[in-house]
């Protein structure tokens, strides 16, 4: 399985997905956010791996739209469909981010801009290096945000925050996200700091943490009475789990339970 | 169990729990195509269970992707009217049982008529239904017009059949064609909680209940209320209905006989 546009690095039960296209500032065409997609899906079905990494080579994380791609332009008296590419691109890409199994880091190397944004808050949990611009930049262009930034920043900005953030364009940097719960962490060295984290997820029971993973994106867009109701069915599940006799076992037995995902 | 099938694997007293039996589609390479031979199969098992609450269901990928395209691409409309299918289609309607369809995955054309006609869909939150028949230019054959739009309404079944686009579990759960939405994990354990709430009812008063909620898409309000109204009638000749009022009465849980 060869990828043009990534770099893919499998240690100690972690999948690191690296994009590398340093030159332009991790910038996404097609295939790069194909390649993307593949690589979650293997890294998914691959039962070595517990977590995922994605971060970036280079200066930025992510610059959103490669606007080199002949589809976005619109030449040759063509109009273009922005709605097909994100409906065949960009959404597919966020949505295997969120839909994976399994959980994924973000460790946000440098600047996250347009739909790159959005790339970067789909991840499930979120370690940045120290003052990273995070910029929506779509109504310079005469656009909208897309690909989920609105329901993200909504929800953690408010109304007004996040109409300033989208129509100004002036940056919000890793500290500001930080304080609105949108990030987890600030290191020096993000990818480093993704991978401590990763290890310690590596170690808990999977079923569990495919199912908190879901309840809580499925919180985010339920009533409380819905939420409650799926709780108590992946509660039912889980109970019934090889893994939560294990991790009965071993809180009684004063040990570190050993899951096996079944 | 009993597997003298092909198809599909068939789990009698599901879990230990009588009265239950699991039905599971088995062709996972051709994401449960239903194909003649699998929907005789289903009929065939139907036919010879003597539990009075079914569970239907298939993999994590697919429920049922449709019907099997490489059968049907040779065939001729004598081919067609000469298939066993739509006798067979009935069969599985005349079950007079309840039958949950416990969808994860593609539900698609010919299965998601086979989960339509089930009585109750329960589904897993990865689920994709759709009628997508038109994408390689034929149309629905076994409800997807007519169960389809009976559920949820003209201009949506018109929509997703005409354009063959698919739509969510959520979505599905918001038009009235599906009871629950669960993790997709937990879809067969959630359905079997479902199943043993009824298995433990009267099996006479569930099948009472199923024909009157099937006579309510065939007929007339005023038919339909006569009916409902012949059948509740009917119970009081029966040894359930005695066993559940006295139950109820001497605060303890029944115990149905099917009389």
């Amino acid at each position: 399985m060869s990828y043009q546009y990534l770099k893919i690095k499998n240690d100690n039960g972690t999948s690191v997905i690296t994009i590398n296209r340093p030159e332009v500032y991790g910038a996404l065409n097609f295939d790069s956010k194909m390649e993307i997609i593949r690589a979650i899906r293997e890294a998914g079905k691959d039962e070595s791996v517990r977590s995922l990494i994605l971060t970036s080579e280079g200066k930025a994380f992510c610059s959103g739209q490669d606007l080199n791609d002949r589809n976005v332009q619109g030449n040759e008296g063509k109009k273009v469909d922005l709605g097909h590419t994100l409906e065949t691109e960009w959404n597919p890409l966020i949505n295997s981010i969120r839909e994976s199994k399994k959980l994924i880091i973000g460790a946000i190397n440098g600047v996250a801009a347009g739909a790159g944004l959005s790339v970067a808050m789909a991840c499930d949990l979120i370690v940045a290096a120290p003052k990273v611009k995070f910029v929506s930049g779509f109504s310079q262009l005469g656009l909208a945000p897309d690909a989920g930034s609105s329901f993200t920043f909504v929800k953690a900005l408010g109304y007004q925050k996040t109409l300033e953030f989208f129509l100004f364009n002036q940056p919000l940097y890793s500290e500001d996200l930080q304080l609105a719960g949108l990030i987890n962490f600030i290191a020096e060295n993000p990818l480093e700091a993704a991978e401590e984290m990763a290890a310690k997820i590596n170690l808990m029971a999977p079923l569990s943490l495919e199912l908190i993973k879901k309840n809580l994106q499925g919180a985010q867009e339920v009533s409380f009475r819905d939420s409650m109701e799926k709780e108590t069915v992946t509660q039912r599940f889980l109970g019934a789990s090889g893994d939560y006799q294990e991790g009965l076992k071993a809180f009684f037995d004063k040990r570190k339970p050993q899951f096996k995902g079944i | 169990m009993s597997n003298s099938f092909e198809n599909i694997l068939v789990n009698e007293n599901y879990e230990g729990n009588s009265g239950i039996t699991l039905i599971t589609l088995n062709r996972p390479k051709v994401l449960n195509a239903l194909n003649t031979q699998t929907l005789k199969e289903i009929t065939t098992a139907l036919c010879t269970t003597k539990s009075h609450v079914i569970i239907l269901t298939g993999n994590d990928k697919a429920f049922a992707a449709g019907a099997d395209i490489r059968q049907m691409l040779e065939a001729k409309p004598s081919d067609q009217i000469n298939d066993e299918r739509e006798k067979l289609w009935k069969e599985f309607n005349n079950f007079p049982y309840p039958i949950i369809a416990a969808v994860n995955g593609f539900c698609l054309g010919g299965g998601h008529e086979l989960a339509m006609a089930c009585d109750i869909i329960i589904s897993g939150d990865n689920a994709k239904f759709g009628q997508p028949e038109i994408n390689i230019g034929t149309t629905p054959g076994a409800g997807g017009t007519q169960r389809f739009t009976r559920t949820i309404g003209k201009s949506r079944a018109s929509y997703y059949a005409m354009t063959g686009e698919m739509f969510t579990a959520v979505e599905a759960k918001d038009w009235g064609l599906v009871t629950k939405v669960v993790p997709y994990r937990t879809t067969i354990r959630e359905s079997l909680e479902a199943a043993k709430k009824m298995a433990i009812k009267s099996p006479m008063a569930l099948r009472l209940i199923k024909e009157g909620i099937q006579a309510s898409f065939n007929t007339t309000l005023d038919e339909g209320l006569k009916l409902e109204r012949r059948n509740f009638y009917l119970t009081f000749s029966l040894e359930d209905q005695k066993e559940g009022m006295n139950a109820f009465l001497e605060k303890r849980a029944p115990n149905y006989q099917g009389q």
